[in-house]
């Protein structure tokens, strides 16, 4: 394809959906905008490079969030790792939402997030934010069914935790 | 209280809307450019170069020299001479010469030229520091300039500057391209000059990527 036609698609789909990006890394880096930011940028130069691939998409946007999801995961890998050292399970990550201070529910989400691994993050987003069943999610990160559904049940026991005041975790959620 | 999409969305904020695109287009020509480049060097890695010396080329970076016109003399560049002083490297010609550089490889494809004061690798497979003149599809990209009737586009990526114009009538269709490390006494004007003294003859062949 041309470069143009390739350049004039690309800056339409940012036009469009870098909004869209943007949100969904903001809950992926519990709210750190650089962090979200240069993940976005990240992933639209990847889309740039290979657009003959995007194009053919059933949907752009979808195709996205998956690149958005992998390169999430392959930057944290290595802070992942060091995390995993010190806290295996987020549910041990006692650090329950301090009703009453001057920090809002949205700080107290980021925070909560905060404490999940990566790929337990990534599970919640996809799982919980997108709406999407246990095989696609266990399909864009690469892992198993099973290990969806484990990541989500011990994120989700974090969440329920740190969230309560704010938020209804329903068992069916799991 | 909320379940837990509507707190994920709350979280997610509101996505910094009509953020301009264009910074993200340039991100993405640039790393494109570092993608095809680094496609090349891999690609002229696979190919047996035959090295080729000493092409009539002048040994010395100097200084500024003085200019004189092109048609039979010197053109001047910052530290680097051109010498009005046809060379073939065949299929490729080239009507002026950087003094000083010669002819280190030669491909269908492409040649690499290198100074002759051994400061780069001897390795035709290792590009740093040297001057490389490409014959590709390639798309178009970067800052368009006009030139003697001619349209050229420059682009600056990672320490080395990419001047490409599309091949002139009667020449294989294509676009022959320069790549040439910033700071080794190259300017733009003269390498513009450079490439458009640089004439694709048959058996060229285009590079991939």
């Amino acid at each position: 394809m041309r470069a143009a036609e390739r350049d004039a698609e690309f800056v339409h789909f940012t036009r469009t959906h870098r909004t869209d990006l943007v949100r969904m890394a903001t809950i992926l880096t519990a709210g750190d905008p650089a962090s979200a930011e240069d993940l976005v940028q990240t992933t639209l130069t990847r889309l740039y490079l290979a657009w003959p691939r995007v194009r053919r998409a059933e949907s752009r946007l979808a195709y996205a969030r998956t690149s958005l999801t992998h390169v999430f995961v392959d930057e944290t890998r290595r802070a992942h790792r060091r995390r995993e050292a010190v806290m295996a399970d987020p549910s041990r990550a006692e650090r329950p939402v301090p009703v009453g201070l001057d920090f809002g529910e949205r700080d107290a989400v980021h925070a909560a997030v905060r404490d999940l691994a990566p790929r337990q993050r990534a599970v919640v987003v996809l799982r919980h934010w997108l709406d999407l069943d246990v095989t696609e999610t266990a399909r864009i990160l690469g892992v198993s069914p099973g290990t969806v559904k484990s990541q989500n049940s011990k994120a989700l026991v974090h969440l329920r935790r740190a969230l309560t005041p704010y938020v209804t975790i329903t068992q069916e959620s799991t | 209280m909320n379940d837990l999409r509507d707190t994920l969305d709350l979280a997610a904020g509101d996505g910094h809307p009509g953020t301009d695109p264009t910074a993200d287009l340039a991100r993405a020509r640039a790393a494109l450019t570092r993608r095809n480049r680094r496609r090349y060097s891999t690609g002229l890695a696979a190919l047996a170069l035959v090295a080729i010396g000493g092409v009539g080329v002048d040994l010395a970076v100097s200084g500024n020299a003085p200019a004189t016109d092109p048609s039979g003399g010197t053109v001047t560049a910052t530290g680097v001479r051109l010498v009005a002083k046809t060379f073939d490297a065949t299929p490729y010609t080239f009507g002026l010469t950087p003094q000083g550089w010669s002819v280190q490889a030669q491909t269908p494809t492409a040649v690499t030229i290198v100074p002759d004061d051994g400061s780069v690798s001897t390795s035709e497979n290792d590009f740093q520091g040297k001057l490389v003149i490409m014959f590709d599809a390639n798309p178009l990209d970067g800052r368009k300039v006009e030139r003697d009737g001619r349209s050229f586009w420059i682009g600056d990526s990672s320490g080395y500057t990419m001047m490409a114009t599309p091949t002139l009538d009667g020449e294989p269709t294509g676009v022959v391209r320069i790549q040439f490390p910033n700071g080794a006494g190259w300017d733009e004007d003269s390498m513009l000059a450079f490439l458009g003294s640089v004439h694709v003859g048959d058996g060229a062949q285009q590079g991939v990527g």
